[in-house]
């Protein structure tokens, strides 16, 4: 009987990987050579707008709001890196384990208030602007379009 | 034999190999990747039929039924004809990467579902094999980097194609993936504590004895609730698929895809929904455990098996019956329930899980200064909501529309509209 050994578990994982590479590599290969051959047009190869030929570049630039997320996503996950350890040896560290990881976790939880209360974790439109705006009928609606119609025509004409 | 003299000092590995790896382990190795691989395969192409054929039943469609009997072999002739048809990279996209996201999608969905125990234990001439692909120790740690992984497939798609609809997809998906990934990684902290291990082959076993024993009612129905919400955020699945919303993103991160490539990210969407099914079922169901016969005394091959499967496919049944009766979520909504709800939640769980194994005065202490945790959280709230108004705002409203004055109810004041084509227009 043979030992089981790490080395043929992560083997397997590492066969796995080589053979989805292989997979995805050889339907690659196999779609150019099926796949039609000829240049597209300068429209196909164009920035998907719906049809309408794309007058601006492509954007840049998104929310800042989204790196902010980003960023509180690094405490918290650095906080679930250290629970790990943590949770697999929890019998054997018993009280002590459990006050260190409530001390822990009360900090943690501070700075989840705090972002909380500051207003960072929100994402709902402004209640100001929501107040600022009118009840809506079908004349204010035409209203709205046709000032908003208005802006960048008269923008682009001059 | 690997040469392991070769690779060793190489590596700095000489624990890993010094038990060598015989030929029969390699040969048991490859066989079982290859049938993992096919079987992964066959599933999603039957997990796509099944579900286009269960969502037409559910909204009194016909659904696929010209390719094949009940139209099965329907997905695998989308596929043939996918390889027929033209590749496109947009002119607009930075090529290299463009080319890079679909195996960045397909093979963390690959790798996850190597660490699933699918059945027992196998004996073939005295040489005892898993019915797993692998069980390292760290199983649960490689599901977790994995869907991290998957993360950069979506977001350097939607960057790479220079186009705006996938780069909004893309942003939303990597915010919301990332936000529940932090409450996932904390429910799946309970499922360790408990068992006290990574290796997802320990976490099955030790939820075997007994039918309460299963995760799901040792760890209080409740963690097991949090973890489905957060796997279906994860998955980007109907509520939560704000990342592909159809009717304002036009098909999200890959809308640029065409061809194979585009192929790629479905197989993996799909490979996603099947493995974390599987993933559910090991961490809280008990695995290949079911009421007869037990898996730890069984020896029985075959019944196992089928445990899993039926409990695996129950989640694909569900996950397709929320894409068919739930409403997509807003993404305030999604944020506000990830960041705001399941992490204090999921923590507080945790904690009082912990508590409750140590002893029950410390449970009973915990609950109070989760009791207490609560309400300070619930002042956070309306104090936070106060700080969405727009003059002590800490970052500038999202969705902020700047309306031509005259439609303002109350008239502006300075600072409050900003000047913006709205505004030039409306002058």
């Amino acid at each position: 009987m043979i030992k089981p050994t790490l080395v043929d578990q992560y083997l397997a994982i590492f066969l796995l990987l080589v053979v989805g590479v292989l997979f995805a590599a050889g339907s690659f290969v196999a779609s150019a050579t099926l796949g039609p051959k000829k240049k597209p047009s300068g429209a196909k190869v164009a920035p998907y707008e719906c049809g309408i030929v794309p007058d601006k570049e492509p954007p840049s630039r998104f929310p800042v709001r989204f790196y902010l997320v980003a960023m509180i996503f690094i405490i918290f996950d650095i906080e679930i890196v250290f629970l790990y350890p943590f949770a697999v040896i929890f019998r054997q560290l018993g009280s002590f384990g459990l006050v260190e990881v409530l001390i822990f976790s009360v900090v943690v939880f501070v700075s989840l208030l705090y972002l909380v209360s500051t207003g960072a974790l929100s994402w709902g439109p402004a209640k100001r602007l929501q107040s600022g705006m009118p009840s809506r009928t079908s004349e204010s609606t035409i209203t709205r379009i046709t000032a908003e119609a208005d802006g960048p025509s008269t923008h682009q004409a001059a | 034999m690997i040469a392991p003299a070769l690779l060793s000092p190489l590596l700095g590995t000489e624990a890993l190999f010094d038990q060598g790896v015989g030929w029969f382990v390699l040969v048991v190795v490859v066989i079982k990747v290859l049938v993992a691989f096919a079987v992964l395969m066959g599933a999603v192409i039957l997990m796509i039929w099944f579900e286009r054929k269960l969502i037409s039943d559910m909204q009194s469609r016909i659904g696929p039924n010209r390719a094949g009997p009940w139209g099965l072999l329907q997905t695998l002739a989308d596929g043939i004809k996918l390889f027929f048809k033209e590749d496109l990279i947009p002119d607009q996209s930075d090529r290299f990467v463009f080319k890079l996201a679909p195996y960045l999608a397909l093979l963390p969905a690959l790798l996850i579902f190597t660490v699933v125990p699918v059945g027992g234990i196998i004996v073939i001439s005295g040489h005892p094999i898993q019915l797993q692909v692998a069980d390292p120790p760290i199983g649960i740690l490689l599901v977790l980097a994995m869907s991290s992984i998957a993360v950069y497939g979506v977001m350097l798609a939607g960057w790479s194609s220079g186009s705006k609809y996938p780069l909004l997809g893309s942003v939303r998906a990597s915010a919301q993936m990332i936000s529940y990934e932090a409450a996932l990684g904390l429910t799946v902290v309970a499922v360790v504590l408990i068992t006290g291990s990574l290796s997802t082959r320990r976490i099955v076993i030790s939820q075997s004895p007994n039918f309460w024993d299963w995760n799901f009612f040792r760890l209080g129905v409740v963690p097991f609730i949090l973890f489905m919400i957060a796997i279906t955020a994860e998955l980007t699945r109907p509520p939560f698929d704000l990342t592909e919303a159809d009717s304002e993103l036009v098909g999200g991160f890959n809308t640029e895809y065409s061809s194979l490539r585009f192929a790629l990210f479905y197989l993996a969407e799909f490979m996603n929904t099947i493995t974390m099914s599987a993933i559910v079922v090991t961490l809280f169901l008990g695995g290949p455990d079911g009421p007869i016969p037990r898996f730890i005394p069984t020896s029985d091959v075959w019944m196992p098996i089928l445990w899993f499967l039926i409990k695996t496919f129950a989640f694909l049944f569900i996950y397709v019956w929320l894409r068919a009766a739930l409403p997509r979520l807003r993404y305030d909504q999604l944020m506000d329930l990830g960041w705001k709800r399941l992490i204090p939640f999921t923590l507080a769980w945790l904690l009082l899980v912990a508590a409750f194994v140590l002893s029950g005065w410390w449970g009973l202490g915990i609950a109070l200064a989760v009791v207490a945790a609560g309400f300070l959280l619930t002042r956070a709230f309306a104090v936070g909501q106060g700080r969405e108004d727009l003059d002590q705002a800490v970052l500038p409203p999202i969705g902020r529309r700047v309306l031509p004055p005259q439609l303002l109810r109350t008239p502006p004041t300075a600072g409050d509209v900003g000047p913006g084509p709205g505004s030039e227009g409306a002058s």
